[in-house]
């Protein structure tokens, strides 16, 4: 159930998208300044209306950083609240889907800082699934045959538990910078860090997540590379 | 190409933005570097676990909004803590008000009230307060007045039966 709920394709997000152009969304961000408007009046309608059309967007976000059906929709549910409190905040100058994105960036990430991280991952903890799926990677004309299981739900939740041995920080740089190629300005934008900082995040959490994976491809290594 | 280049390039940006020219060349020196190919694997790896994880999406329930809208009414309802402890204050410092004009009450309007039920009261039967107070010496003569006749009255008998 939980499978066919989660619908794997790639994300709409694409380079240069995360944060939506406000002269691409036309009249209907005028609208959605209305709305807001009219929800910050008290209108119950108008808000409902906001989450209808823009909780679809959240929960693609929010499944950036989480994996687990019950906390994506918890994360989501708290975005709106929040947006709800900060209506005032938004004036249309940039899109009500960009303003939300950066809450949702927010919202995940104090979700991540205050969630446990989880003791190192050993290729011993790894399933045969997981470790089938690593052999696969380090052979060239297997990765290439199994390119559509790039996207497995195997890898998917190995890339999961990886990143749960990281910080919420690199794991929100990885996801978005690495993951949906998002440019470190999006980033900083989203984040509200400076450039900066974000370009030294990321080249720290990539060296970080580089160290997790060799340690756990260690053996699986083919031949040809370990035995230079 | 130093060792460092490679680790370099593969840190400073994402996999998937490296050219063609940039992955050929990192080929060919890891080619000749067991290090540099290790590192450059694991980048590679790491790359495809993350796409593949970006490729995760979850989509809202139909049910979602009305969810958010019933978190929200019931968000607005609460009353917030700090709200509730004033009010408790209030509630507090109202009924100690009220219970002091209570006992002032009891203590200064309730005596008065009984003081003129009580004269009345001696107006029905035809005593005034004053009276039954100063009269006390009357009503004690009056007992002395009994005794003395018992007195007499026992002492007649006494003498009779003797």
């Amino acid at each position: 159930m939980a499978d066919r709920q989660r619908s794997v394709r790639r994300p709409n997000i694409r380079k240069g998208t995360l944060l939506a152009n406000s002269n691409e969304q036309g009249s209907e961000q005028g609208s959605d300044l209305e709305l807001a408007q009219l929800a910050r009046a008290g209108d119950e309608s108008a808000f409902a209306e906001i989450v209808r059309r823009y909780s679809p967007r959240v929960f693609r976000f929010a499944s950036k950083f989480f994996r687990q059906r019950s906390v994506v929709e918890e994360a989501a549910q708290e975005v709106f609240m929040k947006a709800f409190t900060q209506l005032g905040s938004f004036e249309g100058r940039g899109s009500m889907e960009g303003w939300l994105t950066r809450i949702t960036t927010n919202t995940c990430l104090n979700m991540l800082r205050s969630a446990k991280r989880r003791p190192e991952l050993a290729s011993a903890d790894l399933s045969d699934d997981e470790s089938t799926w690593l052999e696969n990677q380090l052979s060239e004309v297997a990765a290439e045959r199994h390119r559509s299981s790039e996207r497995s739900f195997v890898a998917a939740d190995l890339a999961d538990r990886v990143l749960e041995n990281l910080s919420s920080d690199d794991r929100v740089v990885l996801t978005l910078i690495d993951g949906e190629d998002a440019s470190v300005k999006e980033v900083a934008e989203l984040t509200g860090w400076s450039e900066s900082k974000v370009k030294v995040q990321a080249f720290r959490a990539r060296r970080r997540m580089r160290a997790a994976v060799e340690k756990l491809l260690g053996k699986q290594l083919p031949p040809a590379v370990a035995g230079r | 190409m130093k060792e460092n280049h490679i680790i370099d390039l593969l840190e400073n940006r994402s996999f998937a933005s490296l050219n063609e020219g940039e992955r050929a060349a990192i080929q060919a020196h890891a080619a000749n570097c067991l290090s540099c190919a290790r590192a450059y694997e694991a980048t590679r790896v790491a790359s495809s676990l993350l796409r593949a994880r970006a490729s995760e999406t979850v989509e809202p329930s139909p049910f979602f909004h009305t969810r958010v809208m019933a978190a929200l009414r019931e968000r607005q309802n609460e009353v917030p803590a700090f709200k509730r402890l004033w009010q408790s204050a209030g509630a507090l410092v109202s009924s100690m008000t009220a219970t002091v004009a209570l006992l002032a009450v009891f203590s200064f309007i309730i005596p008065g009230t009984q003081t003129a039920g009580t004269a009345q009261a001696s107006a029905s039967n035809g005593y005034s307060a004053e009276e039954v107070i100063l009269n006390q010496n009357d009503l004690q003569d009056e007992q002395a007045s009994d005794a003395q006749v018992l007195t007499t009255l026992y002492s007649a008998d006494d003498s009779g039966t003797r």
